[in-house]
């Protein structure tokens, strides 16, 4: 499912990148975020444990046994995204997604969907800057259906011209369907477009109705060579099976996919932005404004990425939350805020997003924000709402141990944005390292002017004679 | 399958039943989908695919069941997996269906209003106590909905301190006027801020067009309804409207039912019976002649239709083979109508069906967006495929693939507490028997093809049904002109018609 860059902070650090999928409805990003110091009472361990191992084509392989339903995932995580795309391409390495489910050797075209819902399965994959993802959960007894799936077409895709065009026209429709015919579709694009300079996260997952067009079967033949190889792979599997059987199966499905030369590395450098950037676009959609202020921040997995992740939560996690009361309850300014850094390898994002009640004034809404930033800057944050926000995460990860599959896509991400799988487990401790010292000194670096970019998404007033609103 | 499966459940058998093998079939068989043209890119079967032919059987842990003094039904499914607790209080009797005229919205503001503030606790107090406890929680209703519903989840650790909350808001409500002023502004806002999107254009005429003049026709509020909303009438609503022997308490996670259930006496005993008038309006009937209905949305670069007519209610005997009738044509990824516009023609990037059955009849509708260019041709086939499912018996292979599907995916409600939890509060709220859904998948798997194309040719009768288009006008109004004639309305909700360009 597309999401909305940025909407209500219902779930911590996640959704600010934009993911684009092959079917709408089922996705859940899974954000692993955890935080435990002085909440964690309880004798219960929130530990997945897990063993890893890397088959001789160099795919890395983590299996985590839990008996406790009669399910599993599976997830094959390539370390490819839209950041890897040239200029000209745009869009294409969610478009080559969408080809992963149009047949391979032994799987003929949409015979995957067909396979995993006639054995009471789920599937689906997504595309995200940085990496492209595909999982399905089965009923235990399937384990070798899930693996012979992702298998088959790691080693021999079936790329064809029809497939390749039906696909195209399928990738349109969703960008119309999730950007293009939506009130603030457009908004994510600009922002991104303005914020950054380098091509590699200029550009949208999505990408352009051009580029699409301009996509072949060349490239795709070349783009699966380099990038779908076993080594530029991470396939992590979740659930109730017997370590050494799933194993061996892999063993037998994946080994004998030949190893490819290590696709390059895209640079993902930006230039210091030295000034504020500003934009205003016109929706034709839209009711009321949107204003997007975002700033520059270090990259996921570093000490001020997760300070700032905390200072998301502090200021639109929940009710209690500053922005919600202040903005939406207290000033009635907004119908909506949300704020919270994005997740990148390279340079990432903090991102307000807050939808004005129409007729306020823009301008002073703007400066609300920057009074609270300031205010965060200038004065540390309560000891409550540093112990709400270790709470508020202690229990979302909590929640989200019931899943197969967070925990299997959660292995992906962390083994492909980082090398670190282990980071299932200690992301709670680098959450806990936080203090509100850090919170001041990362509000003060990073929130500031020079590094902001602002986009402000205006409803486009009715041509004349058009159908007449209500109000 | 090992039996050790099931070391958390321990009241869960599993077993392997043989299931219908649907490998040896021909290769590349293809389920009949029957196209003048040749499609660009065709589904394929190759049947290569390492299967296990048998079905996952499972069965589902059984919450405990209690009736508390005050007439409270209770439901505590027991999980220890993780320290977390979720908590879902239904409240019959409560729901938008009730609400008299003019006061469209009382339900839903009464239930959002009940965290705004209590006896002894200010809005900001509850959010703040709710955050810091690191819990949440909502209530709200749905419009066409019987109840209201509170929703909570957290941590075990702190159980006590956020249930008490949970109670708090639920029996001591205050219904501060200055919150309430503010909610009515935010819930203007919404109003037009929903006109946007089009999926909410295309929900709000669709329910028009079947539902008629039952009251679930209507899916929002009006600025005059939200007016009507006082104090006073959000009092009344919660004194008369919010009693015990109507409601179910479910709760899933790491709690003790046996250390629990005594516990809820104490904190539900300010809770009493009342007596409630719980008078259902008439059923809504199906419509009989198709009728055509525009939503003029300009700018869109897609339409947005829905199709459908009413169907049944919950507890009907066709709801079992409407279950498996829906997931052939349109339940999914592997559904006809996907299968076709989607991977075949490439018209959209999704088209499902699926169908609402609660205590009345409520419609089986199919819909989707797709690019305006392609409205005309989208349309052929959804017909063509509605027809071909009442036409035709489904093809045995295709019968039994469904059927399966639907029966295997049982096993996957097995990770979440709140899955399990949710298919017994149905179960107990629809009042289906006991062993309802252990006996679901056998119920499921005795469908058969004449049992399919009945209800196909029962409920989806083409000739009959409400068609409704959110899109630019100026291109598809002549696109819709031939299914009946068109009724037009704009974006905000008023009859119009197509300016001339």
């Amino acid at each position: 499912m597309p999401e909305q860059p940025v909407k209500t902070a219902k779930s911590f650090v996640a959704g600010l990148i934009v993911l684009v999928s092959i079917v709408a409805g089922t996705v859940l990003e899974s954000a692993e975020s955890d935080y435990d110091r002085t909440a964690a009472k309880s004798t219960k361990s929130f530990d997945v444990p897990f063993k890893e191992f890397r088959l001789n084509n160099g795919l890395r392989v983590i299996l985590a046994e839990d008996h406790s339903a009669p399910t599993y995932s599976i997830c094959v995580t390539y370390n490819v995204g839209s950041r890897d795309e040239r200029p000209g391409r745009t869009g294409f390495a969610h478009l080559f997604e969408h080809m992963l489910f149009q047949g391979s050797e032994n799987v003929g075209k949409g015979e995957h969907f067909i396979l995993i819902q006639n054995n009471g399965g789920s599937a689906n994959g997504t595309t995200n800057a940085e990496r492209t993802n595909y999982f399905e959960t089965l009923p235990a007894n399937q384990l070798e259906l899930g693996i012979f799936l992702e298998a088959d077409r790691m080693r021999a895709l079936n790329i064809t011209q029809a497939n390749l065009d039906n696909q195209r026209q399928t990738v349109q429709e969703e960008r119309r369907q999730s950007f293009d015919n939506r009130p603030y579709g457009r908004t994510y694009e600009a922002v991104i477009e303005t914020a950054y300079v380098n091509f590699a996260y200029q550009h949208s997952v999505i990408g352009s109705m051009e580029d699409l067009n301009s996509a072949t079967v060349q490239d795709a033949v070349d783009f699966f060579r380099i990038y779908y190889a076993p080594n530029n792979a991470v396939l992590s599997l979740v659930g109730d099976f017997q370590m050494n059987v799933a194993l061996s199966l892999i063993k037998k499905y994946f080994e004998s996919i030949p190893a490819q030369p290590v696709p390059p590395t895209p640079d993902v450098t930006e230039p210091e932005q030295k000034t504020e950037r500003r934009k205003v676009i016109e929706d034709a959609f839209a009711q009321a404004p949107r204003l997007d202020i975002v700033y520059k921040i270090p990259p996921g997995n570093t000490p001020d990425w997760y300070a700032l992740s905390v200072l998301g939560q502090v200021l639109s996690g929940g009710v209690s939350s500053r922005l919600y009361q202040k903005l939406i309850k207290d000033k009635e300014v907004a119908l909506s805020a949300s704020a919270g850094p994005d997740e990148r390898r390279g340079p990432s994002l903090f991102w307000f997003s807050i939808t004005a009640r129409p007729g306020i004034d823009l301008a002073a809404l703007e400066k609300l924000v920057y009074e609270d930033i300031e205010r965060l800057q200038n004065q540390e944050i309560a000891d409550w709402e540093l112990s709400k926000v270790q709470m508020q995460l202690r229990r979302q990860r909590a929640q989200q141990r019931y899943s197969t599959r967070a925990r299997a896509n959660a292995f992906g991400h962390y083994v492909v944005y980082y090398n670190d799988p282990q980071l299932i487990n200690s992301l709670q401790h680098k959450y806990s390292q936080v203090t509100k010292g850090d919170l001041q000194r990362v509000a003060r670096t990073y929130l500031k002017e020079s590094q902001r970019t602002v986009v402000t998404t205006m409803p486009k007033p009715a041509t004349a004679k058009a159908a007449p609103e209500d109000r | 399958m090992r039996s050790k499966a099931f070391v958390r459940h321990s009241a869960c058998i599993v077993a392997l039943v043989s299931g219908v093998a649907f490998l040896g079939q021909n290769a590349s068989r293809l389920y009949a989908q029957e196209s003048i043209e040749t499609p660009p890119s065709k589904v394929e079967r190759k049947n290569q695919a390492p299967v296990s032919g048998e079905v996952l059987r499972v069965k589902l842990p059984k919450p405990i069941e209690a009736k508390l003094q005050n007439g409270l039904t209770v439901l505590i499914l027991e999980d220890h997996r993780t320290p977390s607790v979720f908590v879902q209080l239904h409240i019959g009797g409560a729901g938008a269906l009730y609400e008299p005229p003019g006061i469209t919205g009382l339900a839903n503001a009464t239930a959002q209003m009940l965290r705004e503030g209590t006896k002894t606790r200010t809005s900001v107090q509850i959010a703040e106590e709710i955050d810091r406890l690191g819990a949440s929680l909502g209530a709200g209703g749905s419009f066409g909905s019987s109840q209201v519903a509170l929703d909570a989840s957290g941590l075990s650790d702190n159980f006590d301190s956020w249930f008490a909350l949970v109670v708090d808001v639920l029996l001591n409500p205050s219904f501060p006027r200055d919150e309430l002023e503010k909610l009515k502004q935010r819930l203007r806002a919404q109003l037009r801020q929903q006109r946007s999107a089009a999926n909410f254009l295309v929900n709000e005429r669709f329910n028009r067009a079947v539902y008629g003049d039952h009251p679930a026709a209507i899916v929002s509020p009006t600025s005059e309804s939200l007016d009507a909303l006082t104090q006073e009438a959000l009092m009344k609503w919660h004194r008369e409207r919010y009693a015990p022997q109507n409601a179910l308490l479910g709760i899933a996670g790491d709690v003790r039912a046996k250390e629990l259930i005594p516990q809820l006496e104490k904190w539900f005993a300010g809770w009493q019976r009342n007596d409630v008038e719980r008078t259902r309006p008439a059923n809504p009937v199906a419509a009989t002649s198709r009728k055509v209905y525009l939503v003029h949305r300009p700018n869109s670069v897609q339409t947005t239709v829905a199709l459908g007519n009413i169907a049944i209610d919950r507890r009907s005997p066709d709801y079992i083979p409407m279950v498996v009738m829906n997931h052939i044509l349109g339940g999914g990824v592997s559904g006809r109508l996907f299968l076709n516009l989607r991977e075949e023609k490439g018209y959209t990037y999704g088209v499902y069906s699926d169908f609402s059955a609660r205590r009345y009849p409520g419609p089986w509708r199919a819909g989707g967006s797709m690019r305006t260019e392609v409205t005309a041709a989208a349309l052929v086939e959804f017909f063509k495929e509605i027809n071909h499912i009442r036409d035709q018996t489904v093809p045995p292979t295709e019968l039994e693939d469904s059927k399966r599907a639907i029966a295997a995916r049982f096993a996957l409600s097995l990770e979440q507490p709140t899955a399990i939890l949710g298919l017994a509060v149905s179960r107990v709220q629809f009042r289906l028997p006991e062993d309802y859904w252990d006996t679901y998948p056998a119920k499921i798997m005795a469908v058969t093809a004449e049992d399919v194309q009945r209800v196909a040719r029962k409920y989806l009768d083409p000739e009959a049904m409400q068609l409704v288009a959110v899109g630019d006008g100026l291109k598809i109004q002549s696109v819709l002109e031939p299914y009946g004639p068109v009724e037009v309305y704009d974006s905000g909700g008023k009859l119009t018609s197509i300016p001339k360009p």
